[in-house]
């Protein structure tokens, strides 16, 4: 039975950099996923990272404009620690070689990108996610003797032993179908998202909320779930991402009568607004009448302004993009995008070190909620969170693990899961199809949860989300076999997925007021005074969830009104 | 809406039978790209079927295999695009090659693939002293190793790589881009060793047939044999390696040839290629290649006469090229990745009109 | 149609055959070749691999030259080497890309011949002018001698078939099946097999002479599996490795091949009524028997004999 200090569940650039931060500090490291690391969601982040390396500019600059980004629901401790911390974490990505484009110096250069004050977004063309997801995993070859990776094991649950701490995970290898459970002193969940609750998404296939909904199984609360990201560019039918860092480049965004409506919204940033207002104001032109397409349900982004030989440099993935998925040149024509749902900001609560209430859990990323990102993430702020909360998770369970014995995690789970997915390839072919549930899943979690809510809808979501939840417990799958059983993982999937839906939604309902991602048109004010708190869901065994509130760590900036 | 009808290439190893082709009927719009319409087929009638997949933009790398024979990401493929290369109509789906087959579309890219990408030490082993800031380096070698950094790692160009065909060893189009990526950065203290150690293996950089192939898989750019050819390239002339493949000497021998006849002298090329017409390592050729020889002699396909004399030689034109661009102290290397085409440099065009409205009111 | 004719290295080399057979089918066709003798080699993609500048600086020369016989009234460029293509297609791409690169090179010319490239020379493989400028019916109406029965393999040769964007191949110009339409044009059989668009080897057989000749053997065995009576190839390096090196070839698989190689130009000299000693086929290495008998008629199926 593999035991190791640190156990990583998610090889994405969180569970990446945990991996190697552990592995420094002398910890043995087991890091398990269930793609290969390189496939990982990360790979898609495209625009860039935010640091404030330039010496003009200041740290607090950067912090003060993650906090205004983020509603005010970011915790400011978390904050400050990401932003002062962010220049050594971009140096040292530099030094492992990340090929960061340089300015006429040879310096790394800084793009302009949402919400920020200054230039402060480093980048590699449009695929920095890509750049610094294979630089890390260049690392983890390099250290491949101090780190064990498990690639394409899928994790089924956490192990918590009988005092409440994690004690390890239950995973399968998806080459073969075996089983094994796997012991840890430390578990850091780094498993990204859960995009695949939504439809359409710009999210991968893989976003399907695992590490939330088994953190959340194991008892940890999960935070501010109702902060749902829903990015200004994507495109109309996959929902695909065009990058922020079109905007940043000089983009502009035009309704059906040519206009740059930014102006009415958000009058100074204009299209470089925080995501959540630039997708509001196109919603609102939507539903306004001053759409373009056939169904007047998109909006124009002109990238023509921008200089071709700039866009063929810094924006050669959109360009294919363009081309490839949309029929378009976008150096020659407008794009038609529209609002998609693209992060969620809310997740797995954690402390600024990324541990759980639940000793020995930890998550980072995507997966965790420290806060940093409150009720809106600026873009390029994602990449730094992954990277700074992934070493410092990393750190501190490597620490944690030096004075404490190995324990030995039960079969007690293993059994249950294996006893699962033997239930779960026995179904009749009574039931619904998996990929039916997840259809309805996600077109009705867009429609009702999306960038202008109410009541009645959340409601409608509610009853609809709580049907599948039975649904799924009766839905089939055609693949017996086991090896690489993709159907079954499919089944176990969608009950994540249900599970963390169903948070959300609660969260929306609970949450009475316009906050960040989450407008309430019941409620269309934001409410200091009652709800500058976070909404923490948790379950209590029982399987519904139990809402209750933290509050808002407050350093340096009181809430203001909140003007682009 | 239209029909297609992909012929996927299934094998399940549990049931001890061999792979076998099956058809599935979907509908999609033809724009939509051949993994939808996998996906169809698996939601709507078979969960079994396997294949990796992710991002569904071409990002992550997963989806490789082979549409009509031919390699490339399959969310990356449009249907109408592949239906017009299609033979009788059905659009043909299979595993990549190169590779062992783990269950229908899905193959053991650690056995091969990954194994090679780790050959080359794959890491930025640093120049010293590690600056406290960012190194500074000029922004062309950022943008020129870019082009190596953006691959996604799918698989394509090994899948298809002729001389890994013949040569399993062969190190591979992926795994020798990947080495470039380092031996063109600034940073990296190893370019000699890498180069070295690559021209020396006899399944490394002078193994490459040169055949294009990896150029056209790749869907991202990267150009492996560029690659390939570009390390070469500084290994022959900024560190004089000597290869034991006869590499380098081959390089030399073809540039000398056409130097002193202006035509390729063929006669000359293969024993130049190992170090001259009696050095120790050309006379086995040379016994080797004796039937063959003879042979040409035979049937009058070569005379003696023009083997061994020099009927053409080089203008005065051709040699005064050579000293010029031989005699540079610096090489110059037009390298389109990084410069653009004049077209991509013209003045932006003025803004379109959007459709059915005003002119823009810009602010 | 007058063409400025580059007609490579190894035509006047190795593979004197081609050289001749193109010059004995030309006029049928009623193509003037008016032959860039002073023209050098285009480096084959070596001297690129050695220097771009180099490779791009010689085959500036040749485009110069053969543009001053277009100003003298030759419709295009003409070769008749898939390499000479691929090699001439790469440098050209990088001289018409980029101006000051152009003029740089121009530099070069200037001092070293008086001479200048002009952006956008049309330089065509004997295999596009044969379907896009004779095109396929005026080369079916010239047919004399259909090449009934007679099962040919296309060999392309991977310098004119990669990268297809490079290259010109699209929907209008299929040219990675101009070969197919050819053969069919003449009265022949396409014979489809795996390495048709594959490498002959020819690049490695001094680095690597086993991978080499093992590519070259697989695919004569393939094609000899497939029951192909022979191939034709539009490249001589391609012929050099497939049919001087056939017995090697043979030896690297392990089977015994007897596959005789023709060369474009004597394929279609054939069909258009010439003599078989005429195009030069009794100096290949492997003897054409199943493709002609010595009694000059083309016969298919002929049992083959070892070579």
């Amino acid at each position: 039975m593999p035991a190791h200090d640190v156990l990583i569940i998610g090889a994405g650039l969180a569970g990446q950099r945990a991996a190697l931060a552990a592995a420094q500090k002398n910890a043995t490291v087991a890091i398990l996923s269930k793609v290969h690391p390189v496939r990982s969601h990360s790979v898609a982040a495209a625009g860039g990272i935010n640091a404030a390396v330039n010496p003009a500019d200041d740290w607090r600059s950067h912090a003060y404009d993650t906090v205004k980004g983020s509603d005010f629901l970011g915790d400011q401790d978390a904050i400050e620690i990401m932003c002062r911390e962010a220049p050594g974490e971009v140096m040292h990505l530099e030094h492992i070689g990340v090929t960061f484009h340089r300015n006429e110096k040879g310096e790394i250069d800084l793009r302009a990108f949402g919400g920020a004050s200054m230039k402060r977004t480093a980048y590699v063309a449009d695929i920095t996610g890509q750049a610094l997801l294979h630089v890390l995993y260049e690392q983890l070859m390099k250290h491949h003797e101090v780190i064990d990776r498990f690639e394409e094991w899928f994790v089924t649950s956490l192990v918590i032993d009988e005092q409440g701490a994690c004690v390890g995970a239950v995973a399968r290898e998806i080459r073969s179908g075996r089983m094994e459970v796997f012991s840890a002193k430390n578990v850091i969940l780094a498993s990204g998202g859960a995009g695949q609750c939504f439809k359409p998404t710009t999210n991968a296939l893989i976003c399907t909320g695992d590490g939330i909904a088994q953190a959340y199984r194991a008892g940890a609360p999960l935070m501010d779930m109702e902060m749902i990201q829903y990015h200004p560019t994507t495109l109309a039918e996959n929902g695909f991402l065009i990058t922020e860092g079109a905007r940043g480049e000089g983009a502009h965004l035009l309704n059906s009568n040519g206009e740059r409506f930014m102006e009415k919204y958000a009058p100074n940033k204009m299209e470089l607004a925080s995501r959540d207002v630039v997708s509001r104001a196109e919603q609102t032109e939507i539903l306004e009448g001053r759409g373009v397409g056939p169904d007047g349900t998109g909006i124009y982004l002109d990238i023509t302004v921008v200089p071709k030989k700039r866009t063929l440099e810094a924006l050669r993935e959109i360009v294919n993009i363009g081309k490839d998925f949309a029929g378009v040149d976008i150096t020659a024509e407008p794009i038609m995008i529209q609002p998609g749902m693209h992060y969620i900001m809310g997740g797995v609560k954690t402390d600024v070190d990324g541990a759980t209430p639940i000793p020995g859990l930890y998550a980072a990323g995507e997966v965790a909620c420290v806060s940093v990102h409150g009720g809106n993430r600026l873009g390029a702020n994602s990449l730094l969170d992954t990277l700074i909360f992934g070493r410092r998770a990393g750190e501190h369970a490597a620490e944690r693990s030096y004075h404490m014995p190995m324990p030995e995690a039960g079969r007690e789970r293993l059994a249950a899961d294996q006893e699962l997915v033997a239930e779960i390839l026995a179904r009749p072919k009574s039931g619904r199809r998996v990929s039916e549930i997840k259809e309805e899943l996600g077109t009705t979690m867009n429609r009702y949860v999306a960038v202008f809510r109410e009541e009645s809808g959340l409601q409608s979501a509610h009853e609809v989300v709580r049907r599948l939840k039975e649904e799924a417990k009766t839905a089939y799958v055609d693949d017996k076999g086991t090896v690489f059983n993709q159907d079954v993982l499919g089944a176990i999937e969608l009950g994540y997925m249900l599970d963390v839906a169903e948070a959300i939604v609660v969260a929306a309902l609970e949450r009475k007021e316009s906050r960040g991602a989450q407008f309430r048109t019941d409620f269309p004010e934001r409410n200091d005074a009652e709800w500058l708190k976070h909404i923490d869901i948790s379950r209590d065994g029982d399987e519904t969830p139990h809402v209750s509130y933290s509050p808002v760590t407050i350093t340096q900036w009181q809430p203001e009104e909140r003007k682009y | 809406m239209a029909e297609f009808t992909l012929r996927i290439r299934r094998y399940d190893p549990s049931s001890g039978e061999a792979p076998y082709w099956e058809e599935h009927t979907i509908e999609l719009e033809p724009h939509r790209s051949v993994l939808e319409g996998i996906l169809q087929a698996k939601a709507k009638s078979d969960g079994s079927i396997g294949i990796r997949c992710s991002c569904r933009a071409a990002i992550c790398g997963s989806c490789g295999v082979r549409i009509n024979g031919q390699p490339g990401l399959a969310c990356h493929t449009h249907l109408d695009a592949a239906l017009a290369k299609a033979k009788g109509g059905v659009i043909e789906v299979e595993p990549m090659g190169n590779m062992p087959v783990i269950k229908d579309l899905i193959v053991d890219m650690d056995a091969v693939h990954w194994k090679k990408i780790q050959r080359v030490s794959p890491w930025l082993i640093n120049k010293q002293p590690i600056p406290e800031r960012e190194y500074i380096v000029s922004r062309e070698s950022m943008i020129d190793v870019t082009q190596t950094a953006a691959c996604i790692q799918c698989g394509a160009c090994v899948s298809d790589c002729l001389s890994m065909e013949v040569d399993p060893l062969f190190v591979g189009p992926a795994a020798l881009a990947k080495s470039y990526r380092f031996v063109g950065d600034p940073r990296d203290a190893k370019h000699e060793q890498r180069l070295r150690d690559l021209a020396e293996d006899p399944h490394g950089i002078y193994a490459c047939t040169h055949c294009f192939k990896c150029i056209e898989a790749c869907p991202k750019g990267v150009a492996p044999m560029s690659q390939i050819m570009r390390l070469r390239r500084i290994a022959g002339n900024d560190f004089h390696i000597e290869d034991r493949n006869n590499g380098e000497r081959h390089e030399m021998a073809f540039v000398k040839n056409v130097h002193k006849n202006g035509l390729l002298h063929e006669a000359d090329l293969l024993p130049d290629s190992y170090g001259g017409k009696f050095h120790p390592r050309a006379v086995p050729e040379l016994v080797g290649s004796l039937p063959v020889i003879t042979t040409a002699l035979l049937r009058r396909k070569v005379t003696i006469g023009k083997a061994l004399g020099h009927p053409h030689k080089a203008p005065a034109g051709v040699k005064r090229i050579y000293d010029i661009v031989e005699g540079r102290d610096q090489r110059v290397e037009l390298n389109l990745y990084i410069t653009g085409t004049d077209e991509d440099s013209a003045p932006a065009q003025p803004e379109p009109a959007a459709a059915g409205a005003e002119e823009a009111t810009t602010s | 149609m007058k063409v400025a004719y580059w007609p490579g290295c190894v035509s006047r080399g190795f593979t004197p055959e081609l050289h001749g057979s193109m010059a004995k089918v030309a006029p049928l066709l009623d193509i003037e070749l008016v032959e860039l003798d002073r023209a050098n080699c285009c480096g084959a993609g070596v001297i690129a691999e050695h220097s771009q500048e180099l490779a791009d600086t010689l085959n500036a020369r040749t485009f110069a030259l053969a543009q001053q016989e277009i100003d003298k009234g030759a419709s295009l460029m003409m070769n008749i080497c898939s390499t000479c293509q691929g090699a001439q297609s790469e440098c050209q791409e990088r001289l018409d890309a980029n101006a000051e690169y152009r003029a740089h090179v121009n530099e070069t010319l200037q001092a070293s011949d008086g001479l200048e490239y002009e952006q956008g020379i049309i330089n065509k493989n004997f295999l596009w002018v044969l379907v896009e400028e004779i095109g396929l019916e005026q080369l079916r109406s010239l047919v004399k001698r259909p090449l009934t029965d007679l099962r040919v393999g296309p060999f392309y040769g991977c310098y004119i078939v990669r990268p297809s964007a490079r290259l010109g191949i699209d929907a209008e110009h299929p040219r990675d099946a101009y070969l197919g339409q050819v053969i069919e044009a003449l009265g022949g059989t396409v014979i489809d097999y795996a390495g048709s668009h594959k490498c002959c080897g020819f690049p490695i057989i001094t680095m690597s002479k086993d991978a080499s000749l093992r590519q070259a053997g697989t695919h004569l065995a393939d094609a000899t599996d497939a029951e192909a009576d022979c191939l034709v190839t539009p490249c001589p390096l391609c012929h050099l490795n497939l049919d001087l090196q056939q017995p090697l070839a043979a030896r690297a698989v392990g089977r015994q091949l007897a596959m005789p190689i023709l060369h474009l130009p004597q394929l279609v000299g054939l069909a258009l009524g010439l003599e078989p000693k005429e195009l030069g086929l009794q100096h290949h290495v492997v003897k054409p028997t199943s493709v002609i008998d010595w009694t000059q008629s083309v016969v298919a199926g002929v049992g083959a004999q070892a070579a």
